[in-house]
């Protein structure tokens, strides 16, 4: 990047602080803050360490500093400017995920277009978000647009604060449902028996809740399907499965016909068949809904993260909090475009042109000097693909 | 109250006994013979049986024992005596309360000198984070079950295994007492080992030594510390190899072998140079890597994956028989290293040395 594309960048993103009123995190001045300058070396140098006491009011920081990138960390401290962790006094620190187009599985890298990961990103969020509202039942819960490649979720609930790395590992793994043992999922139960017949055991599907809930409700739509086919279709669809045979499709077939009931209640000790079918449900169930995260932002309690409000330096774009209501419709190529780059249109010298959505529309970039709208200029100069043409 | 207290040393109210009681531990310690005969056999017994053995008679001098037990634990100050100490005092609390659960429910008494549930649910602060029970059973907050579960390593405690609702663990009773055991053992063994005074120390050498004696005549220490790659579990094995070919791994691999390596007790020093027989390494990396992961530069110290997540990150690889029984590749290398005879065990740290001392010739 050229020194005038920077000091254009400079300049612009100190207009767009100007205008722009930012709400920092709850108890700002517990967190360490960090940011990247506009420097022309090609590795990028964190500024860290700085607890808000030295930055100053954050607004007038944002306006005199312009930074590129700016960030906080989950984590509060005693001693939030101090230079080494031990000092800073770790007291606790929010519940962070992330969620990353360059992570997801479903995303082919170098060929989906900008959009289309992002839209990948948000369908893997509302997944985490199920995990998040009804499982965790978390309820300080904030969403944010990163600017970049995909969603933050920041969890501030009081009673989980406090975890440490390992707890947040446990949480990690519940929603990428890595670890999930179909076995540990079967409660076993002693049931008397009746007249002459010796005690057996019931083993009952845990549906009450967790992965066993979504084994369970994968199984049973499998179930109701099944009954909806004639008998050849089933018995076919079954035995597509593997290891499972004629003998067992058939047991299967008729313990779904005869004990829908049984089944629907998380028995799956009907037949010894239908055990084993359930079981495969568990691993569809965590390829459909678990949640893609980014494990080590979640687990690493010391993490510093992109400013709600800021501007994205590699992007131009905002970075976003969401209303839990708004996330639905948000189409974060035209909602995070600041409003400091519409409207007028800036002189840009292209060198590595081609399709760019932004602002509800698509452009097809040529290589070389043109006129562009500021924002899709702002969006080539962040990403390094075109520069400010000389004056 | 002082038969509770003794029954239940950790307690506040039993600390705020001994805080009135003894003014002072030092004299204690110089004029009690009793009481420091029975801290030293409470350590003992710990180590020997994983219980505390058998009450003094006394209740005042059952309940000073405690105090002056974390003293002795603190002078011979090896972690593998402080965690062996902290899961007896334990297992020994959680033994009694169930005596007491099961004496309340069957006499039916108000009087009786026991703990009872709600009692542990205050004194742990959980009576908020425990809802219940309903048909036998109670719910907890995840956000209080995970710190609770963390060392219990079956997989049947993993939070991805439990069927979470609306931010609840349901748990049987049965579950709830070895949860509330967990808090217990965490209370003993926080702040855990602490400076001594002089004062006290000089006249309790002669106590921590036979401890110091009995620890390594049952040589628990080589548990955990004890490098013998030839034992590594067969993932751990791998990652090695890899690293010291000089190959690059993916951060998780790269995560789960420092982390094991440091858990087996390796410094720092020691596991850069297990790394450096490939010179192509990055030594400050791997620096920075494990200080961190032993928690030198970060409030935690990290311990290594389970096996499911080894597995779930393509980690886990040629499995062998013992691999199918254990939940946690440290439980492997545990479990080899029981069952290797002691001669033939050679740490892997001294063939460095005598290599170290036959260079310096
Ligand atoms: S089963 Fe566990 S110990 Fe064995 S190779 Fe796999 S991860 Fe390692």
């Amino acid at each position: 990047m050229e020194e005038r594309t920077r000091a254009y960048l400079r300049g612009r993103f100190r207009d767009h602080y100007r205008r722009t009123e930012i709400t920092p995190p709850p108890a700002a001045n517990e967190r360490e803050w960090g940011f990247i300058p506009w420097t022309d070396s090609p590795g990028t140098t964190m500024v860290r360490h700085r607890s808000l006491l030295e930055l100053g009011d954050l607004s007038e920081f944002l306006v005199r500093k312009r930074p590129r990138h700016v960030y906080f960390s989950a984590g509060r401290f005693r001693d939030p400017g101090a230079s080494s962790m031990g000092e800073k006094d770790w007291q606790s620190a929010d519940l962070v995920f992330d969620l990353d187009a360059d992570h997801l599985p479903g995303v082919t890298l170098g060929e989906d277009t900008y959009a289309e990961m992002l839209a990948t990103c948000k369908d893997a969020l509302f997944r985490l978000l199920d995990f998040l509202e009804n499982d965790f039942a978390f309820e300080d819960v904030e969403v944010v647009f990163s600017g970049g490649r995909g969603y933050h979720v920041h969890i501030r609930d009081e009673n989980v604060r406090h975890l440490e790395r390992e707890h947040r590992r446990e949480i990690v793994d519940y929603v990428r449902g890595i670890g999930l043992d179909f076995d540990e999922l079967i409660e076993t139960e002693t049931v008397a028996g009746l007249g002459r017949r010796t005690p057996t055991e019931r083993r009952h599907l845990r549906i009450d809740g967790g992965w066993g809930k979504r084994i369970h409700e994968q199984f049973m739509a499998f179930v109701d399907e099944l009954l909806d086919l004639e008998n050849e279709a089933a018995l076919e669809r079954l035995q597509a499965f593997d290891g499972i045979g004629e003998g067992k499709a058939e047991a299967t077939l008729n313990a779904a016909r005869n004990n829908r009931e049984e089944l629907e209640a998380g028995n799956v000790t009907v037949h010894t068949a239908v055990a084993q079918l359930a079981e495969r449900f568990a691993s569809r169930a965590v390829e459909r809904d678990n949640a893609p995260i980014d494990e080590p932002v979640t687990t690493d309690t010391n993490r510093l993260i992109r400013l709600p409000g800021s501007l994205h330096g590699g992007s131009g774009l905002e970075t976003l909090r969401l209303d839990r209501d708004e996330i639905d419709d948000f189409e974060p190529l035209s909602d995070a475009v600041p409003e400091t780059f519409r409207g007028q249109e800036i002189a840009v010298d292209v060198t590595d042109g081609g399709e760019v959505e932004l602002g509800g529309d698509i452009f097809t970039v040529s290589e070389g000097d043109q006129s562009l709208p500021e924002y899709v200029g702002v969006f080539l100069m962040a990403r390094g693909r075109a520069e400010k043409e000389k004056e | 109250m002082q038969r509770l207290h003794a029954r239940y040393p950790f307690l506040e109210a039993a600390r705020e006994t001994v805080a009135t009681e003894a003014v002072d531990l030092a004299t204690v310690v110089e004029r009690e013979e009793a009481v420091v005969d029975r801290a030293t056999q409470r350590v003992i017994t710990a180590l020997e049986d994983g219980d505390t053995g058998e009450p003094h008679r006394d209740h005042r001098v059952e309940l000073l024992s405690y105090p002056v037990a974390r003293v002795l634990v603190s002078m011979v100050g090896e972690n593998v005596l402080v965690r062996k100490y902290a899961r007896a005092e334990a297992a020994t609390a959680y033994d009694r309360f169930i005596e007491d659960i099961e004496d309340t429910t069957e006499l039916k008494s108000v009087e009786t000198a026991g703990l009872d549930l709600e009692a542990l649910f205050a004194e742990f602060d959980l009576r908020e984070a425990i809802h219940g029970p309903v048909d036998g059973e109670y719910r907890i907050d995840v956000g209080t079950y995970l710190p609770l579960a963390a060392d219990l390593w079956d997989d049947e405690w993993r939070l991805v295994n439990q069927p979470l609702e609306r931010g609840e663990v349901p748990v049987d009773e049965g579950e709830l007492l070895a949860l509330l055991r967990e808090g217990i053992r965490e209370r003993i063994e926080d702040g855990l080992p602490f400076d001594v005074p002089e004062t006290i120390a000089a006249d309790l050498e002669a106590e921590a030594a036979e401890i110091r004696e009995v620890l390594a005549d049952l040589d628990l220490t080589r548990e955990i510390d004890t490098v013998v790659p030839d034992l590594f579990p067969p993932c751990m094995k791998a990652l090695l190899d890899q690293i010291q070919k000089g190959e690059h791994l993916p951060h998780h691999s790269r995560f789960a072998i420092t982390a094991f390596l440091a858990s087996i007790g390796m410094t720092t020093d020691e596991i850069v140079d297990l790394y450096r027989v490939n010179s192509s390494f990055g030594e400050e990396m791997t620096r920075y890597q494990t200080d961190h992961i032993r928690g030198d530069t970060s409030p935690t110290e990290y311990s290594p994956p389970s096996c499911a997540t080894m597995q779930s990150y393509g980690d886990c690889v040629n499995k062998d028989d013992l691999c199918e029984r254990i939940p946690h590749p440290m439980a492997y290398y545990e479990e080899r290293i029981d069952d290797a005879e002691d001669e033939e065990l050679e740490d892997w740290r001294e063939g460095e040395a005598d290599e170290a001392e036959s260079a310096g010739d």
